[in-house]
């Protein structure tokens, strides 16, 4: 007498290896097919790799053909630039310097920053993907204009306007894309969180760089 | 486009570009500037083969490496490749041959060229050698500026072949620049100014309004600067100085003296002249100008104050650089009253001379006043440390971004600039400055400009630094010191480099040069040694004892060792021919510029009493080298052998007739 | 036969390259997986990861911008004294008399911003198409930490030409460094060598820019790298994932099939 054939009912391929598929008479079998196409590394992947650093190269060596790396007079701790500017990278944290306390603005907002982004992979809600608007609920609308409100009066506190400014029109743009069917409703909240905080990185760099004269004052690029 | 179309694509431009970007280099300015320099040597030299080596001068970066000089690296030549080259000279810049001068183009290894120029030396590229460029380290000195190269090492006042460095330093001395402002090495500097104790005995309150409110307006002569004193300032000012009290002794003098008869003033008139007052003084613009104008001298101050001064200008001012007239009594009151009757303004109000009744609010503000306008900074002794102003250490260095340009937009954003705006006009920088405006013209205030641009922020090391060897300048203390000081015999004869330049005979060797018996004569009544000069020494009137105490210090102590008393010792006989001396006088031709007897040339000072005036030792090393002790003289050097200087020594020391003194 | 083939046919050659000429999928394998440097690929790839949109190649962007950073690096450092005032005046030499010199030193800047562009739009990429998905958490987090050494990287270099630029540019950091609550002051200190910024602090950022942070900065890429190899290979557009969830792949990636898949015996 043979043991019986154990069914085991299971979609592991590593578990259970060989497969036998039911089909039922009513059912039509669909063979699943493998999208993947592989091709060898060399030469695709490599030629590949080859132009890039190529065009890299190229594109880096014309530039610096044209455009020289600036070179000011010797340091010297006794004659202050006005202004002094750290690197362009920093300009954003300098610019937040104007309206936040150096604890703010230097320390505790950057490592935020880094702590929020290390910590983005490990965060329930962006492993979920499901766009903003999608599943309808009643608490986020509030909850949303909430926050916004609660970031707009915070930085409009300290009188941050280029914080404030980008944030309002998200904002906007946030709930403008609740009746948007085609690319907009589409981004999840992850997204639109990074997003704002790419602009708002952006803003703050920009004006640092181009829109901040002597005193740390405001002037015009073009004066 | 395919991926293989793409890669070969990609992979040509790139080796293109790699290929490509030496060019950055290859296209620098200077490499086109020698192949350039190339072809104008060619085009210039003087032969083929010379022709040749221009054309195969390898491209690439000259420099002058000073290691000692701060470990300078001078990269000029690199773009100046004729400055040594004297081929080059005329040839159109930058290849030009450097113009010659004392240290060019023999000392380029030596000094480099960032030295005298300024400039940055490492650079390679026009723009940032001359430094034009806003954040320059080291602009180039402009042209007109040049010689603030020379003072950065040579640190004497007179700088040789440096005139308007020479006249700006100068200049600062005697317009009292350092009595504000500290320089290193003028750290004890003291104004000249007066003390100011005697003014109410001196002069009248209008007058003194009128000095203060513009001094230069009053007395060309004056070097005190216009404060541009409002009405109240001057008021106040006026009445500080008229309450302040001179010492006792001095207001008996001026009594007394004011209430002595009046003069002879026609006698008066020609003791004026015989006493050459304007030796120093100038009147109605003639005469030297080192001391005040005296054409309206009778309505600048009053007659007891004039005739007490005269007498003793010492009393009132132990600084004046007046020498002590050993006048009698009535040749004062003479010479007062020639002033009283010729020498006054006839266009100034009766009571120009009338004293001020001091007002003693006034009187306080103006002490407050005296302070905090500046006065004191020349008027009284001011220690190192305390100077009004602010000191310019450095200032030749300061860039032109750490200076305050204030209100002065028009201005070019360059040190000079500044500097030569500050001179003219100092308070048009901002409100609130204090310093005066002086009248310069602009050729002084070049040569200020130059003066100061030659301060450097650091000293060249040692081995460059180049200060004037200070011979023997020494004064001795005791009764010869009281008799120099006295008849202030430095304030117009140099000892050793320092003292006046009014004279031009130093007396640094002076008693190696003459003879004492002479000298004794000459200083009881000095003459015209040399006629064609219109200045003689004036007549001090100087006693024939302290005549003779003088004569015997100068022969003893400003002496060069050099000079043989006897120079026909340990000499055959035959040097001491008197006619073949006359001989080779008449071959040298020294008769072109010398007078003998009733004949000669008019250029140098007559030869007719050498025997009575001159040392034979002197006159032999004289004939040796006429520049020995002088670089400017004009008696030519002709290389004689010191046999021919005997026989001429020995001609001239039979002269013996002696010009008649002239009055 | 052509020199070419002769030359690839000697033993010197053979021993040196192991793969054989023609071009059959074992040479082309044998290319791949013999090689120090290449072997970090799989010796098959996934097409579709070829395209441009795939990643946009950042990373490979990233990687060639620091290559090109080292080489330059290497370079500069023959003609930089990190002592003041050498150190500037080593920068004016470098532009007035070193040959390229100012090429040289271009390229390192330009490459230095290109490499911190590169990196923050390579996060951003990664982000937008949700590639830090398990089982990629923790080279996102390896990421990071490279985007922080990059910027410091940016940041120790900016002052070493110690002009105005540089020096005031560091002092405003390193001032806000030291707002940070207990530890500023001591961080400040460590930095600078010092309390203000001077050739201590030249010398600490210059050793940290030329040793301590490349170094840190291969090992991570290493990591990084070697990660990316190990989760599967470059993840694309989540489209694609969606896809295939949708379809019951219960992973976002999947081994390569062609490789075989260990098998179990029954129990």
């Amino acid at each position: 007498m043979t043991t019986p054939l154990e069914i085991i009912d299971s979609n592991d391929p590593v578990a259970v290896p060989w497969r036998v598929a039911l089909v039922r008479p009513d059912s039509r079998p669909e063979v699943r097919e493998s999208e993947e196409r592989y091709v060898m590394t060399f030469p695709h992947l490599i030629v590949r790799e080859i132009i890039l650093f190529q065009l890299v190269v190229i594109g880096l060596s014309l530039a610096a053909i044209l455009f020289d790396a600036p070179l000011e007079s010797i340091a010297n701790p006794l004659e202050t630039p006005n202004p002094a500017k750290a690197p362009w990278y920093f300009l954003g944290l300098q610019e937040l310097l104007h309206y936040f306390p150096p604890v703010v603005a230097g320390v505790l907002l950057p490592a935020l920053v880094v702590i929020a982004l290390v910590v983005i992979p490990y965060a329930r809600i962006n492993l979920e993907s499901a766009p903003l608007w999608a599943t309808p609920s009643r608490w986020k609308t509030p909850a949303l204009a909430a926050t916004l409100l609660a970031l707009l009066a915070l930085f409009g506190i300290f009188g941050c306007w280029p914080i404030v400014i980008p944030t309002a029109i998200l904002g906007v743009a946030v709930f403008a894309a609740r009746f948007e069917t085609r690319f907009l409703s589409r981004i999840t909240l992850p997204e639109w969180i990074m997003t704002w905080f790419v602009v708002i990185a952006v803003v703050l760099t920009v004006i640092g760089t181009f829109f901040r004269g002597p005193g740390w004052s405001w002037v015009w690029p073009w004066e | 486009m395919s991926l293989q179309r793409l890669f070969a694509v990609s992979s040509v431009v790139f080796l293109a570009v790699l290929a490509f970007t030496p060019a950055k280099n290859a296209l620098r300015p200077y490499r086109s500037i020698q192949r350039e320099f190339r072809r104008v040597g060619a085009a210039r030299a003087p032969s083929a083969k010379a022709a040749q080596q221009y054309a195969a001068r390898p491209i690439a970066i000259q420099q002058i490496w000073l290691p000692d000089l701060d470990n300078r690296v001078d990269r000029c030549t690199t773009c100046h490749l004729g400055a040594a080259d004297a081929a080059m000279a005329g040839a159109p810049e930058p290849f030009r041959m450097h113009p010659p001068t004392f240290h060019t183009p023999r000392d380029f290894a030596r000094f480099g060229c960032t030295s005298c120029h300024a400039g940055e030396g490492l650079a390679t590229d026009r723009a940032d050698a001359h430094g034009t460029s806003p954040d320059s380290t080291s602009p180039i000195l402009p042209a007109s500026f040049m010689e603030a190269g020379c003072g950065r090492c040579h640190a004497g006042d007179s700088v040789a072949d440096a005139p308007s460095l020479s006249r700006g330093r100068t200049l600062m001395e005697t317009s009292n620049c350092h009595a504000c402002h500290a320089v290193r090495g003028h750290e004890d500097f003291r104004a000249d100014a007066p003390p100011l104790d005697t003014i109410a005995l001196k002069t009248g309150g209008e007058w003194l309004r009128r000095w203060l409110a513009n001094p230069k307006a009053v007395d060309a002569n004056a070097t005190m600067p216009n404060f541009q004193l409002g009405r109240d300032d001057l008021a106040a000012l006026s009445h500080y100085l008229f309450s302040r009290e001179a010492a006792p002794e001095l207001q008996r003098a001026v009594a007394a003296a004011a209430a002595e008869p009046a003069g002879d003033k026609v006698r008066g008139k020609t003791l004026f002249a015989a006493s050459r007052c304007i030796s120093c003084h100038t009147v109605d613009g003639k005469g030297n100008g080192s001391a005040p104008e005296l054409g309206k001298i009778a309505s600048r101050a009053t007659r007891g104050w004039l005739i007490a001064f005269i007498r003793d200008p010492h009393a009132f001012n132990p600084r004046t650089r007046m020498p002590q007239y050993s006048f009698a009594d009535a040749d004062v009151r003479d010479v007062v009253a020639y002033f009283e009757d010729e020498l006054r303004d006839f266009d100034a109000p009766a009571n120009i001379l009338e004293p001020l009744r001091v007002n003693q609010t006034l009187a306080e503000k103006g002490a407050t006043l005296f302070r905090s306008a500046g006065c004191f900074a020349c008027h009284t002794e001011v220690k190192e440390g305390e100077r009004f102003g602010p000191d310019l250490y450095g200032i030749g260095d300061r860039k032109a971004t750490s200076l305050d340009f204030g209100r002065r937009a028009d201005l070019q954003r360059t040190l000079p600039a500044w500097l030569a705006a500050k001179i003219t006009a100092p308070r048009s920088f901002a409100d609130g400055l204090k310093m005066p405006t002086f009248a310069f013209d602009d050729e002084q205030k070049r040569d200020i400009v130059t003066a100061l641009l030659a301060i450097p922020a650091a000293p060249v090391p040692a081995a460059y630094r180049s200060a004037p060897p200070v011979q023997a300048s020494i004064v001795p203390a005791g009764p010869i010191g009281e008799l120099v000081s006295r008849y202030r015999c430095l304030s117009c004869h140099q000892i050793g480099g320092r003292g006046g330049d009014i004279s031009t005979a130093p007396l640094t060797i002076e008693g190696s040069k003459v003879n004492r018996d002479w000298l004794v004569k000459y200083l009881g009544v000095p003459y015209s040694i040399r006629p064609i000069l219109p200045e003689r020494m004036p007549i001090l009137k100087i006693p024939k004892d302290d005549a003779a105490r003088l004569a015997d210090a100068i022969e003893m102590l400003y002496v060069d060792p050099n000079v043989p008393t006897d120079p026909f010792a340990a000499r055959p006989a035959s040097d001491r021919d008197a006619a073949e001396g006359e001989r080779l006088y008449t071959t040298f031709g020294c008769r072109a510029c010398h007078i003998i007897g009733k004949s000669g040339g008019y250029y140098g000072p007559p030869l007719s009493d050498t025997h009575t005036r001159l040392k034979t030792g002197w006159v032999f090393r004289f004939l040796q080298n006429p520049q020995r002790w002088r670089a400017d003289v004009r008696c030519p050097n002709y290389g004689m052998t010191d046999t021919d200087a005997l026989r001429i020594t020995a001609y001239l020391d039979t002269l013996v007739e002696r010009k008649e003194a002239a009055q | 036969m052509t020199a070419f083939e002769w030359a690839r046919n000697t033993s010197v050659y053979r021993s040196i390259i192991r793969h054989g000429v023609l071009p059959t999928n074992r040479n082309r394998s044998l290319i791949i997986f013999e090689n120090l440097f290449l072997h970090v690929h799989p010796v098959k790839v996934r097409e579709r990861s070829l395209r441009f949109t795939h990643t946009y190649w950042l990373g490979g962007i990233t990687l060639a911008s620091t290559l090109i950073l080292v080489a330059t690096g290497v370079l500069l450092m023959f003609y930089y004294h990190p002592s003041v005032p050498q150190a500037y005046r080593d920068m004016k030499e470098l532009q007035y008399v070193v040959d390229d010199g100012v090429f040289l030193r271009n390229l390192h800047r330009w490459a230095a911003h290109l490499m911190v562009i590169a990196a923050f739009l390579h996060l951003l990429r990664v982000f937008y198409h949700r590639a830090y998905r398990p089982p990629r958490q923790f080279n996102w987090v390896v990421g990071v930490v490279l985007l922080i050494v990059t910027l410091l990287l940016s940041y120790t270099g900016y002052l070493l030409p110690w002009d105005q630029l540089a020096f005031w540019g560091v002092s405003v950091g390193t001032n806000m460094a030291r707002e940070a609550p207990l530890i500023g002051e001591r961080m400040r200190f460590f930095l600078l060598g010092g309390n203000v910024v001077s050739e201590n602090a030249l010398l600490r950022f210059y050793v940290l820019h030329c040793v301590v942070l490349p170094v840190a900065l291969l090992l991570l890429v290493s990591v990084h790298i070697w990660r990316v190899r190990k989760d599967g290979g470059v993840q694309g557009p989540p489209e694609e994932g969606a896809r295939r969830r949708a379809q019951g792949a219960d992973r976002d990636v999947a081994e390569t099939p062609s490789a075989p898949r260990p098998l179990r015996p029954a129990p």
